[in-house]
């Protein structure tokens, strides 16, 4: 959660290279060079731009030095020594209005990522931001600020997308994604990479070549950094961080399947598995446009994270892995009345920003599904029947309450009941599930698993291909499009679908198709 | 900068049959560890200097497997060091030398074997992961394999299913082998039992010759990959190999058939890698 003590690691960080205060390392800001540095070229901008950590006045700036994102000793072909970055941020394309501008140094520490959060911004307003080195200009990346506090924008569009398993598939997606007329955020819920050797066995992007530094399940800091480099060197992915502002919370595969807390699920001790928890935290922080906050301490991370839309949303980014009570052993201690899905801070965060919110639509997004399905899928909320009874409850004290997640490949919509072993008791709010980007290639509108979810009166959508779910909230609506694509495996050429439209009126959790 | 990691210590050995485990103290988290070098040479020295060309592998975690050795036994000198975040590497560890315990597959002499000692399943009925047959082609959870009439990929199923498998009806699955010897055993043999990989579930495997038990063989807990991977030789595999070895005593063995049943009668399936009866030399 936010407002913790600066910890060790990061005290380091930020006093590395000699200059005080709380300047330098991290990319967070550092002095003027006094001479442009000879490895500038625009070639180093191999992973893109990004922006993230999204507020009224201020933006976190991301992007990654890596003129070889497969390097495979993870350092994306950079020297390791720190590189200085420059970063403006102007009203217009051209950047002949720059507004603000500041250096930030790219460590090796940190795989010469920089996440510099540009203060003293105006509300609700456009922004372009490009970082420099030397001679080398990155793309240009946008942004809008999020509205004053206390204003009701007319309305906030976000994009909804999880599970990209690169080698199941072309991010077709995204192409139309960024394409959408309407779209002031992105929200990645979960799964953003995948810990799995890619072989022949799994490499479906028909015309994806990868080495063998690629076939072996991912371990080491060195092979995560390898991983994001591979997944984000794809054009979509970086036109969309480009395009729009991203929020991010992981779910298992950014460190390894099914993994518990600090627990790995194929028999690894704890205390073994820490390691490779930490390195992937690590990954993550580095390749993600985050906020300082989630610069993790060891096997300690901290994606948490809470912004208002001026008085039409709150969000509040939750963490569904890190802090969870182990797979039940059987059906009683799964229904044991104390178990946790968030641990018992992050449950009172969260229970106080849904209870105390003065928003129109108090919106939550997490790493797995919380509609009831059936009790086998104890990696879900499932698992935690009480703990979902508890943030029910929470959500049934705020107004208007949205699920985003992901996780299961499928597009589905359900309406959240009060108690979902008592029907009649009404709803609390509905829940966007979001199908994958590209995990289990080209997928069918029903499978196996179709029965699993229609069964029950409240999920109201099952669509098995891959997309992405767009939802835009005014004051008196919020309208959910479930967008699909006909394939994924062999190009990225496949149209534009719709599964389905809901809308859902402000004041009423229901899902109405349109 | 991140301060350069400092020299490994503690690093020690663990012999097991075709491997050696190496662990040592982990160097924490500041600076954060990328990965752990492991480098080695067969023999016995004094010292060792890291270099590309003797690098056995790398690992995030302050333990290393180093696997796929001689079933005869093989020493090698190691010595181990830390890369940082920053791609720092440290000062190597103190040389330490490790010997893998030698196995029956090595120092015995074959009576009858089904399948290859080597790390992987492939030779196997169903292999690598068409488990879904496996109770359809045994319905009665038993499975009957007769020594010169049959063949791994004909009779032999690479999985042995337990009760934890919802898929295999939560049976209690039985292997029998039947073998002929030509004359009553005057010394005694061991019965070798490698696995590929077992379940979270672990289990026991009871094992028994000609009617009477043998011996309950406790499974560790495994990857639960090995229903779908079949090769756990290949670089970076998750699978969980085990390796089990009883002595039979001579008394036990008798001239003409001889019956070596293998009961999984709790926890998930095991994956063969191969199950075989050695004279002593």
């Amino acid at each position: 959660m936010p407002d913790r003590p600066p910890r060790l690691t990061r005290r380091r960080l930020l006093q590395a290279g000699g200059v005080g205060a709380t300047v330098i390392a991290l990319g967070v800001s550092a002095p003027a060079p006094a001479t442009a540095d000879p490895i500038g070229r625009d070639e180093l901008f191999g992973l893109g731009v990004a922006s993230g950590a999204p507020r009224h006045d201020q933006m976190v700036l991301w992007t990654r030095l890596a003129p070889e994102p497969l390097a495979e000793d993870g350092h994306g072909g950079m020297p390791l020594r720190p590189v200085p970055v420059r970063w403006e941020v102007a009203t217009d394309r051209g950047f002949r209005d720059v507004v603000r501008r500041g250096h930030a140094l790219a460590q090796p520490e940190l795989a010469h990522s920089v996440h510099p959060r540009v203060e003293g911004l105006q509300p609700g307003t456009e922004y372009f931001y490009r970082f420099r080195v030397g001679r080398g200009t990155s793309p240009v990346g946008r942004f809008r600020t999020l509205p004053a506090p206390g204003e009701t924008p007319a309305s906030f569009a976000v994009g909804l997308v999880s599970c990209q398993a690169w080698y199941h598939g072309h991010f077709t997606a995204y192409r139309h994604l960024v394409a959408e007329d309407e779209l002031d955020l992105v929200v990645f819920a979960g799964d953003y990479v995948y810990e799995y050797g890619i072989t022949a066995a799994n490499l479906w992007r028909e015309g994806a070549e990868v080495g063998p530094a690629h076939a072996v399940e991912v371990e080491t800091l060195e092979q995560y950094r390898l991983r994001y480099g591979l997944f984000k060197s794809d054009p979509h992915l970086q036109a969309l961080h480009a395009r729009v502002p991203a929020v991010v919370t992981w779910d298992d595969h950014e460190v390894q399947n099914n993994y518990v807390g600090r627990s790995s699920a194929y028999g690894l001790g704890d205390d073994l598995f820490a390691h490779r928890v930490a390195v992937a935290y690590r990954a993550f922080y580095e390749n993600l446009p985050l906020d300082v906050d989630a610069l993790p301490e060891g096997p300690a991370g901290d994606v948490t994270t809470g912004f208002d839309v001026g008085r039409l949303a709150r969000f509040s980014v939750l963490d569904t892995r890190q802090f969870r009570d182990p797979v039940p052993a059987d059906r009683e201690e799964q229904h044991a009345p104390g178990r946790t899905m968030l641990g018992r801070e992050q449950e009172q965060w969260v229970t106080d920003r849904l209870v105390g919110s003065p928003a129109t639509w108090n919106v939550l997004a997490g790493g797995v599904v919380l509609t009831a399905v059936t009790e086998d899928r104890t990696d879900q909320w499932d698992g935690y029947p009480a703990a979902r009874q508890r943030l029910l409850d929470a959500m049934g004290r705020s107004r208007n309450a949205v699920m985003l997640t992901g996780d299961i490949h499928r597009h589905v919509a359900a309406e959240l009941r009060a108690d979902f072993t008592r029907p009649a008791a009404g709803n609390v709010g509905v829940e966007l599930i979001c199908t994958s980007v590209a995990s289990d290639g080209d997928g069918a509108p029903t499978d196996a698993y179709t029965p699993d979810w229609t069964q029950h009166e409240h999920v109201k959508l099952y669509d098995g291909r891959r997309g992405y779910v767009h939802v835009r909230f005014t004051p008196s609506e919020m309208r959910s499009t479930f967008v699909v694509v006909p394939w994924v495996r062999a190009d990225d050429t496949a149209p534009r679908q719709v599964a389905a439209r809901f809308v859902t009126p402000a004041g009423h959790p229901r899902l109405e198709r349109v | 900068m991140s301060p350069r990691p400092p020299a490994v210590t503690g690093l020690r050995t663990e012999a097991a049959i075709t491997r050696t485990t190496l662990s040592w103290r982990s160097l924490g988290f500041d600076p954060l560890i990328d990965h752990y070098r492991v480098h080695g040479e067969p023999g016995e020295h004094a010292g060792l200097d890291p270099r590309p060309d003797n690098l056995v592998g790398k690992t995030v975690y302050p333990r290393f497997l180093h696997q796929g050795l001689d079933p005869l036994g093989e020493t090698w000198t190691y010595a181990v060091v830390a890369v940082s975040d920053a791609g720092e590497v440290g000062r190597p560890s103190a040389a330490t030398r490790g010997r893998s315990a030698p196995s029956v597959v090595g120092t015995g002499i074959p009576v009858a074997t089904i399948g290859s000692f080597d790390g992987r399943t492939l030779e196997h009925r169903f292999a690598p992961a068409d488990y879904a047959r496996i109770p359809t082609a045994h319905p009665d959870a038993v499975v009957e394999y007769v020594q010169g009439r049959d063949t791994p990929g004909q009779g032999w199923p690479y999985l042995l299913p337990g009760p934890g498998d919802a898929w295999a009806g939560r049976r209690a699955y039985t292997a029998r082998w039947h073998l002929e010897l030509p004359a009553a055993p005057a010394a005694d043999h061991d019965l070798a039992l490698w696995l590929v990989d077992t379940t979270r579930l672990g289990g026991t495997l009871e094992v028994s010759v000609n009617g009477t038990p043998l011996q309950a063989v406790r499974l560790a807990v495994g990857a639960t990959r090995g229903s779908r991977e079949g090769d756990a030789t290949l670089p970076g595999s998750t699978l969980v190999r085990a390796y089990h070895e009883l002595a039979v005593p001579a008394g036990r063995l008798r001239a003409g058939r001889n019956t070596v049943e293998l009961v999984l009668a709790d926890g998930g399936w095991v994956a063969w890698d191969a199950v075989g009866l050695f004279a002593r030399r």
